[in-house]
């Protein structure tokens, strides 16, 4: 089987590397204490642990009991030491090279070394593991679910030196190792070899500890293809069996040339329109609650849901995607031109202050923007409609975009997110809205004390419950000051070809090849 | 000719320290912060930003930053790419066959066809065979190159399922990549895989090969016909020679110098620029490698590709004049 991905992978060790393509390949190989149940994006469920671990009242002590008669690719045994390894060495990675990639460590623990949030992980048997936190972590479970965490084993990370750097001149990470040296992990496929630039090859482990989920494909086949097009023609012309994704805007006609869409049912990712308060320390007319809501009300987002996502999108019902944990409907402004006019008019601007700028990036294609140009004239329309004259801009997304907005330089912008992990701090604080150095974001302005005090709270909280209905407070907060006006929730297209049975699609991109079969 | 050479290569260094330099700031001037926030994209925060600056001396004014590479550089490392730390020398090593060999490809289609239709032309100069050839020649230099190739493959590798349509072998095959040129690498693999690296290399080197087509098409047309019009080719018909031999031994003997450095200047050219016929068919050499890169901000990556192109096109052009010494006895360097 040949599955294209957007691009190469970037290291073989799955812990060194935040990039999709690599990841999408290590979840194949690489498996985790708890994942996420295939086709859903935040029930997690027990892999490596033979059941989802108990929780001390706390919030502190998580202790999980591991499966027995699991073995690595290289055929040593998985236990408690393994897992002990894997956790003290990423905490262990030094400054330079291996904290630089090890990005998701860093984010979930707060840091490596003694700035990580575990105080220790130990093996209480070789089947029992105890982790032990400083400040109690509501995200703790569904962040072990990322494939960075997967358990390697300790004796292939021994032999090849993996800590080693500079990284070049790390051959595990560089994925330069034989079959069952590299890349060891204790997942359905094994890694096999990376040909960097052009494939990645992965085998059926014979040995698969989960018989009853074990591969039924003997080998596939990781192409790096970053052009859309020459995507779609590769499914089309039966050279690529399954492609991860595709442009949006080739939805039509993939569907018309036979292929199937995949279906990746819920959504995790939303584009919002942002509305800075603040720019440059000077208020800008979203400082005003009126023309924020004015905004809201202008948007016809059921429009551009239809016009740009192919029906592979819904308008938000809140301030992150529904199938998020911790997530909050909210009754949010609907499209309604004349209330919108009537607001605009109340919030008493001057024939200067109504025309505005709207900015939106250019060469690039989001998950959950795949036209910018495109919704961003659309959007632009229905402002102009309620009152506003509006300034198209535009900045390259490689060059300078990204920056700009996150520095707080827009006032009204296109910017969206695809979730790391499906919790409400991973889209509400990590994103958006949580403050930098005590200081409202800048791509927001928006200052709300209570509501950052209350993401800080819920952060911390010892169950995922109480860190729910600390959420939700921030969600109904956000609906009432509303900084950012939700677009939609997109699940991202990917199309295989009718040879292909059994894939189960998910919108956060960890998708699993075990179950998939071709016929002919 | 060795004082021609040695002077010829005290140029290039001028030429290659001022592209350097202007490299060097060009691609740390574009807006977009640096390559840390490049790097981090969405995740960038102030702190892992001046983290990553820090340990990576993105941090250091501009002039030590380029102190650092051009020192590097000097004791022949090239540095190492930004994203995936490999050095890029070692990756050009890998990456390099495939766009030699795709260069080839596009050549012998270009030569082998190229030619051929340029002689017809000129030997029926202003009937419709020269017409027709001219309208081939005009189509193959105006039509932009990923259109030919998304066009190639649409027709040949969806609609027929005669070729395929991207990468340089079918990945599937247990072909180990020992010299990265996949020909070779196929025929050392057996199984006649051979067949399918070659079926591979079709469609690319037809789009990529379509302009230098055009381009010999056009020139051996023009330089067969003003080396027919010459004295000792009429002098050549009048003492009975048959057309063959007048057209071998006279005509083309002469109509190749002009030729020669076009196909020389046409190779640097395609070498260094198979940037778009890479990225349609998804193949792996140093051009895609050069998009990619820009999109990732690793200017490391950047700035010694374009060297080494530079390094290349003028070693071609320097081949190309040597080697029309040795065709043309007439030309002295001095």
């Amino acid at each position: 089987m040949i599955v294209a991905l957007d691009g190469d992978m970037v290291f073989a060790d799955p812990s060194l590397v935040s990039d999709g393509n690599s990841l999408y390949v290590a979840a194949q190989v690489v498996q985790n204490l708890v994942q996420l149940q295939p086709g859903t994006i935040s029930t997690v469920i027990p892999v490596l642990a033979a059941a989802l671990p108990t929780v001390s009242t706390d919030g502190l002590t998580y202790t999980f009991k591991l499966r027995t008669g699991v073995k690595f690719h290289d055929g040593t045994d998985f236990n408690a030491d393994a897992v002990v390894y894997n956790y003290t060495r990423w905490q262990g990675y030094g400054k330079g090279d291996l904290q630089d990639n090890a990005y998701y460590y860093g984010a979930v623990f707060g840091g490596f070394g003694t700035s990580s949030n575990i105080a220790s992980v130990k093996a209480s048997d070789a089947s029992t593991v105890v982790f032990t936190l400083k400040t109690p972590q509501s995200n703790f479970l569904l962040a072990s679910t990322l494939a960075v965490f997967g358990i390697q084993s300790p004796t292939a990370l021994k032999a090849a030196s993996a800590d080693t750097t500079p990284l070049k001149d790390n051959k595990y990470a560089e994925g330069l190792l034989p079959q069952g040296q590299d890349m060891v992990g204790t997942g359905p496929f094994m890694f096999k070899e990376w040909v960097v630039g052009d494939h990645i090859t992965l085998v059926k482990n014979p040995s698969y500890w989960d018989t009853a989920n074990a591969a039924h494909l003997d080998q596939i086949t990781f192409k790096g293809m970053g052009d859309s097009t020459a995507k779609l023609q590769a499914l089309q012309s039966g050279g690529v069996d399954l492609a991860f994704s595709i442009s949006p805007l080739d939805v039509k006609t993939a569907q018309s040339s036979g292929l199937a869409i995949i279906d990746r049912g819920a959504s995790c990712n939303q584009l919002n329109l942002d509305l800075n308060q603040s720019v440059g320390g000077q208020p800008t007319i979203y400082a005003n609650k009126s023309v924020r809501t004015a905004v809201a009300e202008a948007v016809n987002k059921s429009s551009y849901v239809d016009a740009f996502y192919s029906g592979l999108g819904k308008v938000p019902t809140g301030f992150m995607p529904p199938a998020t944990l911790g997530f909050k409907a909210e009754a949010l402004p609907a499209f309604d031109a004349t209330k919108a006019k009537a607001d605009l008019t109340a919030a008493g601007l001057t024939a200067d202050q109504l025309k505005i700028d709207l900015n939106y990036p250019s060469n690039v294609v989001r998950p959950y923007m795949p036209d910018p140009k495109g919704i961003a004239t659309a959007i632009a329309q229905d402002l102009q409609a309620a009152g506003f004259t509006v300034t198209l801009k535009t900045e390259d997304w490689h060059g300078g975009y990204v920056s700009d907005a996150t520095g707080g330089k827009f006032s009204m912008y296109l910017f969206g997110w695809t979730c790391d992990w499906a919790g409400a701090d991973n889209f509400l604080y990590t994103a958006w809205f949580g403050y930098q150095d005590g200081k409202p974001n800048l791509q927001f302005g928006w200052k709300n004390d209570a509501a950052n005090a209350l993401m800080l709270k819920a952060l911390q909280e010892p169950t995922v419950d109480a860190a729910n209905a600390d959420w939700g407070q921030v969600q109904d907060a956000l609906a009432t000051d509303m900084p950012a006006v939700p677009i939609v929730n997109s699940t991202p297209p990917g199309s295989m070809t009718s040879k292909v049975h059994g894939f189960v699609g998910a919108s956060n991109g960890i998708e699993y090849f075990n179950t998939v079969w071709l016929t002919q | 000719m060795a004082r021609f050479i040695i002077r010829r290569l005290l140029v290039a260094i001028p030429v290659l320290f001022g592209l350097s330099v202007i490299l060097f700031l060009f691609l740390r001037l574009l807006p977009g912060g640096g390559p840390a926030e490049a790097i981090l994209g969405q995740h960038a925060t102030p702190q892992l930003v001046a983290q990553i600056s820090a340990t990576e001396g993105f941090d250091k004014p501009l002039y030590e930053q380029y102190l650092t590479y051009i020192g590097r550089l000097l004791h022949g490392d090239m540095g190492s790419s930004f994203i995936d730390g490999r050095q890029v020398a070692d990756t050009f090593l890998i990456r390099f066959p495939g766009t030699l060999e795709l260069t080839m490809g596009a050549m012998v289609f270009a030569v082998g066809l190229g030619i051929p239709l340029g002689r017809l032309a000129a030997r029926h100069p202003n009937s419709w065979i020269d017409a027709v050839v001219t309208v081939i020649s005009l189509f193959g230099i105006s039509i932009p190159v990923f259109v030919l190739g998304y066009t190639l493959a649409f027709v040949f590798g969806v609609q027929l399922h005669w070729l395929p349509t991207f990468g340089q072998i079918d990945p599937r095959l247990d072909v180990d990549p020992v010299t990265h040129f996949a020909i070779i690498d196929a025929m050392l693999a057996g199984h006649w895989y051979v067949i399918d690296a070659v079926s591979h290399l079709i469609l690319p080197s037809i789009a990529l090969g379509s302009i230098p087509l055009a381009v010999f098409t056009r020139i051996t047309r023009a330089s067969v016909i003003d080396v027919s019009n010459e004295d000792y080719v009429r002098t050549a018909r009048a003492k009975g020679l048959t057309d063959r031999r007048v057209n071998d031994r006279h005509i083309m003997r002469n109509a190749w110098l002009p030729l020669t450095t076009v196909i020389g200047l046409e190779t640097g050219a395609l070498l260094a620029g198979a940037v778009l016929t890479e990225t349609v068919f998804s193949w792996n050499g140093v051009g895609s490698w050069v998009v990619t890169s820009i999109q990732n901000h690793d200017f490391i990556v950047v700035q010694s590709l374009v060297l080494i192109f530079a390094v290349i096109f003028m070693t071609v052009n320097l081949i190309v004049d040597v080697g029309y010494a040795f065709l043309n006895p007439r030309i002295r360097y001095s």
